[in-house]
This record gives C-alpha cells, structure tokens and sequence, in this order.
C-alpha cells in the first residue's frame, strides 16, 4: 500500500481539497444569495412601483444581465460538485435508505433530503432562472401574472421549500464538515437553522401571497 | 421486572452453504441489571447453543461485541436491556465481513486502513534503549490519549452513510487515528505528508457530516470534532500553504 510518494502524485492528489473548498463556498455563496434575493423581492410587500424600482436598478446597473449568469454557473457548479458525494447508482441510494432507515437518525435523513432537494433544485431553480433572465425587464406585473397560475404557484411553493430546506441544511452541514459547529455548540446551532429555515420559507410564502394579490 | 422480552436475531452461517439469512425468534424472561451481553449468553445456554456472538472484557474495553441493536450500532455488553423496548431486534454491524450470526471480523478492516494512514510514528530518529525517555507536556498528553481511547469496536463505520455507500471510505475512527498522529510531537510527517494519506475523497473531503459515528461512538469521542479539525489543516494544506499564511495573518490581527 505504502509506495513512495512523487511530487505529480501530490499535485494530483490536491485536486480533492480544492474541489471541497469549492463546493463549501459555492454553496455559501448561493445561500447568501437567496437570503439577499428574498429582500430583493421582498419590496414587492410595499407594492408593486418599489419592486419595479429596485428590479430597473439592477438591470441599469447590468447586475442582472451579468450577475445573472454568474449565479447560474455558481450554481451549476456547485450541483455538479454536489452530484460527486450523491448516491448515484440504484445500489447506493437504496443503500443509503436503508441505512436511513435502520439508524433512525436525524442527520442521517437531512442528508437524503440534502439529496433528495439538491435534485429537484437543479431542475426547478434552473427553470426559473431561465425564465426570469431571458425575459427581461423583471417587472411586478409578470411575476404576478406567473403565480396566478395555480401550476406555477405550486412550482413556487416547491422552490421556496426546496431551496429553504437545502440552503439552511447546506449551513449547518458546512458547520459540522468544517468543526465550527461543535458538540457542545451543535444543539445551539441546530436550533438557529430552524428558525432560520422558518425566516425564509415563512418569508418567501408570504411574498407568494402578496404576488397571488397584486392586481395585474 | 418480570418482562418478556422478543429476541429478533439475524442468523446466518456464510461457511455453511445450507444456512440463509433468516430472522430467528427466541423469548427470555428479564433479570435485573441485565445487559445484552448477559441476555444473549443465556439464549446460548438455555435456548440454542449454536448462536454465534463476540465477547472479550464485557466492560466496554475490547470492542469485540458491538452489534446493530435495534437500529443503531452499539457495545452489547453495555446496553441494558431495561432501556430497551420488549422487542429486541440484532443485526451484526454491516460493512465488515460477517463471521456468523452476529459475529463480525472488525480486524481485518481496522489493519487495512491503519497500513493504509501509516498509523504509526514516523521519526527519523534512532532509538537508544539507553537515553531517558523524552518528555511530554501533560496536557499534551492527556490530549493524545483522549484521541487513543477508541476501542476499534466498528460501531461509528458501521453508522456512517458514507462508508456504507463508499467501500473505501476511511471512516471516523481512522481520520481520528491520524488525528492522534498529526498532535503527537514525536512523528515527524509534515502537512504535506498527511494530506498525502487523508487529503483525498475516501479520507477526510469523503466525510459529508453526517454525524452518525459520533453519535453512536460507545466511547463518546468527539469525532467530528476532530474531522473538523483535520479538514481544515488539509484543506489549508491542499492550497499548498497559501491560505495558511492568510489565516495566520488573520490570527495575528485578533491578537
Ligand atoms: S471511534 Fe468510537 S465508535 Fe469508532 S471504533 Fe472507536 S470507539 Fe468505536
Ligand atoms: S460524519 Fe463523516 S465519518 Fe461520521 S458518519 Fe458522517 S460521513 Fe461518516
Ligand atoms: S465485550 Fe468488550 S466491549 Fe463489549
């Protein structure tokens, strides 16, 4: 097993850290980036000139045009980073179930939903990015018009469960990995990541709602 | 007292080729104070002499008797039956090569992975039989010992989803295993050295936090405590020291 050990091996070898750094900070930055995206869109609570306002000033600015597929390849990037740790043959996924299963652990099922989420997220979230950018200017008036459609109302409802669930599990996960989260801080920290699971779906909900009002 | 207690017992003989895997049902009365180790040694007495388990020390020092206790991997010979429900279901621990019944062969594995992290001091110094033992700080010390007090009893691979998934993932008890190298003055490897043996995906950047070793570690060893440790100085190393020399700037600053 122990061969003597070359200095290309080495090279070769620092390929696994820098793709988990990677995947910590793409994830960190996505998860910052829905928390900002839900203020954002949170001007629309007091209407919907304040929402067009702030939507104009990113477009003026090109912070939608160019920061828009930045974020999309962020995000691509960190599926496809995420996709190396996913059970990804029937074998394994039935195994990790089972494992699930048998254990009756709480942070083993985070887990499979952190799979099961990340998933879907990098079809729906891919959906409604390209939705949003290649129909610009972002305007209160369309986003309204698409939620009140029952189908994309429900395709809402699952993003923002999706993306709370992932980002804020993401957080926590991140914290463990690393050891910022420790044994004795590990309840403390668990319970900061539900209530701010319950920030962000009770918030975007509400802003579905204030959508499913605004008269078009 | 008084209980009936439901044995569920996983029975397989892999060197028998008549034998499949079955559940096997057997019922004991409960006693007091009674521990696994002792309930599943009166079934082989009283009930059926062929049942196949592992015992050593019974007092939770040799690792020879853990088990899939109703779900979760843990020592037999420390867990009372009166802290569990009437029904007892036993599975031996998965990932390792199954003897029989409940009897697993955690050794090869554990040897495996310890010739894999090199898990021993390495020093280029000669030892003279002579010469006073060096000393260590005690604090030091205690340090390493609280990282030597596993006992190789398998429960934390058995729990961890990736070790189950992957077949080459070290697995919390070996990334803790170099951790108790990494503190100890005495081995000489460098950073360099050990991302060489643990930087990789079936070492430390494997583990996806799932906390299932620590959670069941009969030792009660901070595992991710330590994989959090070691993940940091090996992604520090694979940067190849760079952003270690921002972080010591960073530490230099609080100061
Ligand atoms: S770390 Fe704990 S659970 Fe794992 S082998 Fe050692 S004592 Fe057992
Ligand atoms: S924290 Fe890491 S080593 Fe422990 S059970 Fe999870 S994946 Fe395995
Ligand atoms: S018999 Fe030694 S640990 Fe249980």
């Amino acid at each position: 097993m122990s061969v003597d050990a070359t200095v290309e091996t080495y090279k070769g070898h620092r390929l696994a850290g820098w793709l988990d750094w990677l995947q910590m900070l793409t994830g960190l930055t996505l998860a910052v980036f829905i928390f900002a995206h839900m203020l954002f869109v949170g001007t629309v609570i007091f209407g919907a000139n304040a929402f067009n306002w702030i939507a104009s000033f990113f477009e003026k600015t090109y912070l939608a045009q160019i920061g828009g597929p930045i974020l999309f390849f962020i995000f691509l990037l960190h599926g496809t980073l995420g996709a190396r740790k996913m059970p990804f043959r029937t074998k394994e996924q039935k195994l990790i179930v089972r494992h699930a299963k048998m254990m009756h652990h709480r942070d083993t099922w985070f887990w499979v939903g952190q799979a099961v989420t990340g998933s879907i997220l990098l079809v729906i979230a891919a959906i409604h990015m390209w939705t949003v950018l290649s129909d610009l200017p972002i305007t209160a008036a369309k986003g309204a018009q698409e939620v009140q459609n029952t189908l994309w109302a429900l395709f809402y409802v699952l993003l923002i469960l999706c993306a709370g669930f992932h980002a804020c599990i993401g957080l926590y996960r991140i914290g463990v990995k690393w050891g910022f989260i420790t044994r004795a801080t590990r309840a403390k920290a668990l319970k900061c990541i539900y209530i701010l699971m319950g920030i962000y779906a009770g918030g975007e909900l509400i802003l579905l709602l204030r959508f499913l009002s605004l008269k078009v | 007292m008084g209980r009936t207690l439901q044995f569920e017992i996983f029975r397989y003989n892999p060197m028998d080729p008549n034998s499949k895997p079955r559940m096997q049902t057997y019922y004991l009365e409960e006693k007091e104070n009674m521990t696994l180790f002792l309930a599943l040694n009166e079934i082989r007495e009283t009930l059926d002499p062929s049942l196949q388990f592992d015992f050593v020390c019974r007092a939770a020092v040799c690792g020879s008797c853990a088990m899939v206790i109703n779900g979760r991997p843990g020592l037999a010979c420390k867990t009372k039956t009166k802290d569990l429900p009437d029904k007892i279901t036993l599975h031996p621990l998965p990932v390792f090569k199954l003897i029989g019944d409940l009897s697993v062969d955690t050794g090869i594995w554990f040897r495996g992975v310890a010739k894999k992290i090199e898990a021993w001091v390495h020093t280029n110094k000669t030892f003279d039989p002579n010469a006073l033992e060096e000393r260590m700080d005690n604090e030091l010390a205690n340090q390493i010992f609280e990282l030597d007090r596993c006992i190789e009893c398998g429960c934390c691979i058995a729990a961890c989803g990736t070790a189950r998934m992957r077949e080459d993932f070290l697995g919390a008890a070996t990334i803790n295993r170099i951790a108790r190298f990494y503190i100890d003055p005495r081995d000489e490897r460098s950073d360099q050295e050990y991302y060489e043996v643990i930087g990789t995906d079936e070492g430390v950047f494997g583990c996806m936090g799932l906390l299932g070793c620590e959670d069941v570690c009969p030792r009660n060893i901070p595992l991710l405590d330590q994989i959090g440790i070691i993940r940091r100085k090996m992604a520090i190393a694979s940067t190849g020291g760079k952003v270690g020399r921002l972080f010591s700037v960073f530490a230099k600053k609080k100061k």
